[in-house]
């Protein structure tokens, strides 16, 4: 039932050595050629040239420096919240408590970035550590309710997100509240703050951090028995737990870092982008995450391709709003389409895997299988 | 004073009622249906546009109906049909409504953040007779719209056809025990497609309330999470019926007090409407530490429990 590792985790078929990176590709590929046919008649049909509006979306968020560099800003919150959901999902939990974990994140680095007197090489990793630890141990609740009390992850972080809206909300509107008309936090000294790389956005060292946690989780998961371990609870937990794996502390540990990752998207948005903490400043970035993870197949390097192709929608949708008047939110039906797709054919693929498996004979072990019994799951 | 505040519970309590009476009816079926503020965008943007265009607030609520089954029926398709988890497609049906909706806002009404126009019908009050001259429930429980009364009288409705009816009682089998169901011949798969159905009927009447009965204009995201609010309800009262609305009454309470309290003692809002995720969270842990000493005390040790 885990969203994660359809095609990677089967055993590899013989062939032709490229189709091994190609096949998995395929889903994804289909899935966004036929959400943009679906937009495309979407658009047809408000009266607009399907064409001239996609030729606008690609030019606005790919051609020119000015574009580009809006399309890259874009895209590294999306990297670190995908990659946050990514690892939960390849370990078959549920951690959609991202978006709260980014902001409890960004809260700490917001208060951190302020509050704290700093040589100016210590204050950003300072604040990166205090969101990481913020966003690890908004993760712990769920985390812990899960693995000592079976209580479903899913709903604790449904209910969660606004929880964290709400709390930093006050925090930043009455507790730590700066003076003057807007409810933010105090601004952080220009120690804290991330290199600026582009006169036109806001693009900062942010993506870098973000490239490199990618680059550091594949190599994790690859390399590492606790990598492995963290595959093997989300393929299938009662055999990790009799192969001897410890499943609590590993479902633990797969929270905390997720939570970690999330919590870091918040710092690059206060340190890089705003230089505050604002109050409601998150469009959804850890909501889109979960689609990110999705159309990368909770793979850590096909997460940074989804959060491009998402980030660049991002930025093309405002230069489409700007220039045709088409709303925005066009992408943010498209990107979920993707999703919907992705996850009917990811279930047409269990289901022959599972029909195949019983027809051979073998017990119809579910791959994928969460951690405990789930109430109410499906 | 307080009686203003208990009518404004009464009002702002409606679609958190109709929200969580749909929710239930998945939630029984022992489906975790989280698109409930996807459905209820999409049926209030539906029934304000066309209430808007044919003046009628009769074809309002139905299109607002009808809208939110339609949804349901999309959920239900990838869910039964193309076995996606239920999860994401509530999450992805959540997105795709409150995207589709603030994109046609855009292109239909031509508006950006909100749509409101005078040629929109409203819903008169409703004074009931006899009732109005009670002393104090008479003002309270007088004076409503249509929608308001029809949400409060749904709750028996729907307490009966869960426990009273045989198609309630298949929905409950179906919930409890699957595999069972299966075995004892229930179409599992078109029982779990009707509760679906219902979900989105109710939530396009929530919808439909939103935009049409509580006040008369389409905002983006007005649903202002009411239904994991609803969901949390849900929750918090294991989906019996009765007790579901009495809790949705509860967070209506509390949201009503959140809007006045601040204004009279300068509290802040966001502490009170805090209120139903903590509760909610606190039931589960509750629910968590019983059956895990229960399931102690049995015997049946788990090492994943």
């Amino acid at each position: 039932m885990s969203v994660s590792e359809s095609e990677t985790s089967l055993p590899k078929q013989a062939g032709l050595p490229g189709m091994r990176i190609l096949k998995p590709l395929a889903g994804p590929v289909l899935a966004v050629v036929i959400s943009f046919v679906i937009g495309g008649l979407l658009v047809a049909a408000l009266g607009q040239d399907p064409v001239a509006v996609y030729r606008l979306l690609i030019e606005g968020s790919l051609v020119g420096w000015a574009n580009l560099s809006v399309t890259l800003q874009m895209t590294t919150p999306l990297i670190f919240t995908g990659l946050a959901v990514a690892l939960s999902f390849r370990s078959g939990i549920w951690n959609i408590g991202v978006e709260g974990q980014m902001l409890m994140g960004a809260l700490a680095a917001g208060i951190v970035g302020y509050a704290a007197d700093l040589p100016p090489l210590l204050h950003a990793p300072a604040c990166i550590l205090a969101a990481a630890l913020g966003g690890a141990l908004w993760a712990a609740i769920p985390a812990l309710l899960r693995v000592y009390l079976n209580v479903n992850e899913l709903v604790i972080c449904l209910m969660l997100n606004p929880t964290a809206l709400l709390v930093t909300g006050y925090i930043s509107t009455r507790v730590l509240k700066a003076p003057g008309p807007t409810n933010k936090l105090p601004d952080i000294a220009d120690a804290a703050r991330l290199t600026n790389y582009s006169i036109f956005s806001q693009l900062n060292t942010g993506i870098f951090i973000a490239i490199a946690c990618c680059v550091a989780i594949a190599v994790f998961n690859r390399v590492t028995v606790r990598g492995y371990e963290w595959k093997l609870i989300g393929l299938n937990s009662r055999f990790a737990h009799y192969g001897g794996v410890n499943v609590r502390r590993n479902v633990i540990g797969v929270m905390l870092v997720s939570g970690a990752i999330g919590g870091l998207a918040g710092a690059e948005q206060v340190l890089g982008v705003y230089g505050a903490f604002y109050d409601n400043f998150s469009p959804g970035y850890g909501f889109d995450g979960i689609a990110v993870a999705m159309l990368a197949h909770s793979h850590p390097i096909g997460v940074m391709l989804a959060a491009f192709l998402f980030g660049a929608l991002d930025s093309g949708s405002s230069v489409l709003q700007m220039q045709m008047g088409i709303s925005k939110y066009l992408v943010q039906v498209l990107q979920f389409i993707v999703v919907l797709i992705l996850a009917a054919q990811f279930s047409f693929g269990w289901l022959d895997r599972h029909r195949k498996r019983q027809a051979a004979g073998a017990p119809a072990a579910a791959p994928g299988e969460q951690p405990g019994p789930t109430p109410a799951d499906r | 004073m307080i009686s203003d505040i208990a009518f404004s519970a009464i009002r702002i309590s409606t679609p958190l009622i109709f929200a969580a009476l749909g929710g239930l009816f998945t939630f029984q079926a022992g489906m975790l249906n989280i698109a409930l503020d996807g459905f209820m965008i999409v049926a209030a943007f539906a029934a304000i546009a066309a209430a808007y265009i044919s003046g009628s607030l009769a074809v309002g609520v139905l299109a607002g109906i009808l809208a939110g089954m339609l949804m349901a029926a999309l959920m239900a398709l990838f869910n039964l049909r193309f076995r996606a988890h239920i999860f994401i497609v509530g999450i992805a049906v959540t997105f795709l409504a409150y995207g589709l909706t603030a994109l046609l806002l855009k292109s239909l009404l031509g508006q950006d953040g909100v749509f409101a126009s005078d040629a929109i019908p409203t819903f008169p009050a409703i004074d009931i007779p006899f009732v109005a001259d009670i002393p104090v429930v008479g003002p309270l429980a007088s004076g409503h719209t249509l929608l308001v009364y029809v949400a409060y009288l749904a709750i028996p409705v729907v307490h009966w056809w869960l426990y009273r009816t045989r198609w309630g009682l298949r929905v409950r089998v179906v919930g409890e025990a699957e595999d069972a169901a299966r075995a004892a011949g229930i179409p599992v798969e078109r029982v779990k497609f009707q509760t679906m159905l219902l979900s989105g009927l109710f939530c396009g009447l929530a919808g439909a309330y939103l935009s049409l009965g509580y006040v008369s204009l389409f905002a983006k995201q007005m649903n202002n999470d009411r239904g994991l609010i609803a969901l949390a309800a849900i929750f918090f009262a294991k989906g019996r019926p009765v007790r579901t609305a009495a809790v949705a009454v509860l967070f209506g309470l509390a949201t009503a007090l959140s809007v006045r309290l601040p204004q009279v003692t300068g509290a802040a809002p966001q502490l009170l409407e805090l209120i139903p995720y903590l509760v909610t969270i606190l039931a589960m842990v509750i629910v968590g530490i019983r059956t895990t000493r229960d399931n102690a005390l049995n015997g049946s040790w788990r090492f994943d429990q």
